[in-house]
């Protein structure tokens, strides 16, 4: 496992007396690109700015490598930051905005000129050195704010939902191009959004947070199969929540007894749950077989079509157990599925169904 | 459209009389009588003539009145550039619930007259008055200081007086920055003085200018401060105008300190509009 560069361990800030974050605990990794998710308010750009040290915590401490920084001055922490609003000097041309990093850090004049130039050509942005930040598109700004905080050469690249402002497409596209960025130049990069696609699109793991506090953390793939809370199965993605007690434990499977009547076997890897610890069943949509004649061999649910909604590549169904359960299943656009209109009688194949913890129970 | 532009004319057509009659009309009936020859007779002889300014700009009595008034009026921006962008920058940056209590005790004084100002001061800086009473009661002066009638406390009245409109352009300069770009030029490696110098400075320029070519203009043509603070002792342009017109009566000569007057007022509204309204963004 690669080294652990930077650290906020129980970093706590307060608004008074209401809570902002914490505590929180976050390492980043060498070379790693780390997303900072959750919906507006659960404290993301508050933590940036206590790693950027715009903010002190009231607790806790921040780690850089063996060296605590809590205390230490923004300017000399050595953070390249790209604001949301990119918050590029008006009066200064590109230039002198790139450049003033490196002025403040004493390079000298006959070196700035060149390393501005290959930073601005390294972000795709040759030839408007002379330009105000006024005279530039939405995207050219963006690019120019990435310029500024990297040409400094900082130790971990932070940016504050730097894609939010740009139309559909080219998010899309400035995506892959700062993935490509970042893994080309190999730096350590903390991200904060409240977009799961640009979350999993880009991110090596995710710190998904929620009123302050950290849910959980992981890589993308560990967070869609496996969340750990309600809150992080409904933040990310669709899915369906069944809410049940265990019946009985076989290693990582377990078996579940749904409210509404109905057994589950259920996967939940590391998690020690035990016989009547109540719990919800997840099931992603898009891991519900439908078929129309009863399978012979796997468990299938008799259930009926309430809703069919086409949405171009995919079809979505709300479908309608005969235990009265109520399914989202979505399908690939395709013919057989496209048939099935509301009233029809299918039968659901669970493909791979979750469990974990509900109400408090002992999770994790 | 058409529709739109007659409302248009026909809502501005109230304003547009009152500055016709109001204001270009005056001016236009002092610039021309500035150039009228003097009679203690009939007030004025409809001659063409260039004596009026040529005692204005000729008699040392008259060039001294100018000189003071300039470096009045620029000594009294220059205190309210001082004593006003501390406060308008606090008053931009504080997260505070005083705040609004501030901006209220900023603008109180626009709320009072002029002359109820003036009074006060007068009451502070009096022979009799507050500041000399308390030197004298703590021993560190034998006779009153002559504070009143003197060039600084014209400026100490004016300053206090005229602060509120340094004030608020600029903190409409300081309010409207970014916060985002001064903690960007701090992740860059700029301290609190460099981070000031680089952004947060140019970029109120305009609330700097704006402040400056208010109080600068409204203390070049102040008549009724310089009139209680300073008396006879410190004559500006304003008072001068007031004693030509209304106890020497001689028109031509005060409408030819007017149109100095406003002619110096038209160029720092001209810089102003040259420099200050360069766009930066």
């Amino acid at each position: 496992m690669a080294k652990t560069i930077l650290e906020l361990q129980g970093v706590v800030k307060r608004y008074g007396a209401t809570l902002g974050v914490g505590p929180v605990d976050v390492d980043v990794r060498e070379g790693e690109f780390l997303t900072l998710l959750g919906p507006s308010g659960c404290g993301k750009t508050t933590t940036l700015h206590i790693v950027a040290g715009l903010l002190s915590p009231d607790e806790g401490r921040v780690m850089l490598g063996a060296r605590d920084i809590t205390r230490l001055d923004p300017q000399h922490r050595d953070m390249g930051v790209v604001f949301q609003n990119y918050a590029l000097f008006p009066h200064k041309t590109v230039l002198d905005n790139v450049a003033f990093g490196l002025r403040m850090r004493g390079t000298p004049r006959a070196e700035i000129g060149g390393r501005v130039r290959r930073m601005l050509d390294l972000v795709g942005l040759p030839g408007v050195e002379a330009r105000l930040p006024g005279q530039l598109s939405g995207g050219q700004r963006q690019r120019v704010a990435l310029a500024r905080a990297l040409v400094i050469e900082p130790t971990v690249l932070l940016l504050d939902e730097p894609l939010s402002n740009l139309d559909a497409v080219l998010r899309k596209r400035m995506r892959l191009d700062l993935r490509e960025l970042q893994q080309r130049l190999g730096i350590a990069t903390i991200f904060v959004t409240h977009d799961q696609d640009e979350a999993f699109e880009m991110s090596d793991r995710v710190v998904l947070l929620n009123g302050g506090r950290v849910e959980q953390v992981g890589t993308p793939e560990e967070l869609y199969d496996d969340p750990a809370t309600r809150f992080a199965a409904e933040f990310i993605g669709e899915t369906n929540l069944i809410e049940g007690v265990v019946a009985a434990t076989t290693g990582a499977t377990i078996a579940v007894d749904t409210v509404a009547g109905g057994r589950y076997d259920a996967f939940a890897p590391g998690r020690s749950l035990r016989s009547g610890d109540p719990v919800y069943v997840m099931i992603r949509p898009e891991r519900i077989d439908l078929v129309s004649e009863r399978p012979s061999g796997a468990v299938a649910l008799p259930a009926t079509v309430v809703k069919r909604v086409f949405a171009g590549d995919i079809v979505t169904f709300e479908l309608r157990t005969d235990h009265g359960l109520l399914l989202h299943c979505s399908k690939p656009s395709l013919a057989e599925y496209r048939a099935l209109a509301p009233g029809a009688a299918v039968w659901a194949i669970v493909r791979d169904c979750r469990a974990l913890p509900r109400d408090g129970a002992a999770g994790a | 459209m058409e529709a739109s532009g007659r409302y248009g004319r026909l809502l501005l057509t109230p304003i547009a009389v009152i500055y016709l009659v109001a204001l270009v009309a005056p001016i236009s009936f002092f610039l021309v009588m500035s150039v009228f020859r003097y009679s203690a007779l009939d007030l004025w002889i409809p001659t063409v003539t260039g004596e009026n300014f040529a005692r204005l700009l000729g008699e040392s009595y008259h060039r001294a009145i100018i000189a003071r008034t300039l470096k009045i009026a620029l000594l009294t921006s220059v205190g309210c550039l001082a004593l006003g962008y501390p406060l308008a920058w606090y008053l931009a940056r504080t997260t505070s619930a005083w705040r609004g209590v501030l901006m209220f005790l900023v603008i109180a004084p626009l709320m009072t007259g002029v002359i109820v100002r003036t009074y006060g001061w007068i009451v502070l800086l009096g022979s009799e008055g507050t500041v000399n009473s308390v030197l004298r009661g703590l021993g560190l002066i034998d006779r009153p200081l002559k504070i009143l009638h003197t060039e600084a406390a014209v400026l100490i009245a004016l300053v206090h007086i005229l602060l509120p409109y340094m004030v608020f352009p600029l903190f409409a300069a300081l309010a409207g920055q970014d916060p985002d770009l001064e903690r960007a030029a701090h992740t860059l490696g700029a301290g609190r003085a460099r981070t000031f110098l680089e952004v947060t400075l140019p970029l109120s320029r305009p609330g700097i200018l704006m402040g400056s070519a208010l109080v600068f203009t409204l203390t070049a043509g102040a008549v009724v401060t310089p009139a209680l603070m300073g008396g006879k002792d410190v004559q500006m342009l304003g008072q001068t105008i007031y004693e030509l017109t209304m106890s020497t009566l001689n028109w031509p000569l005060a409408s030819a300190v007017a149109f100095l007057l406003v002619l110096c007022q038209l160029t720092i509204l001209l810089v102003y509009f040259r420099v200050g309204r360069r766009r930066v963004a």
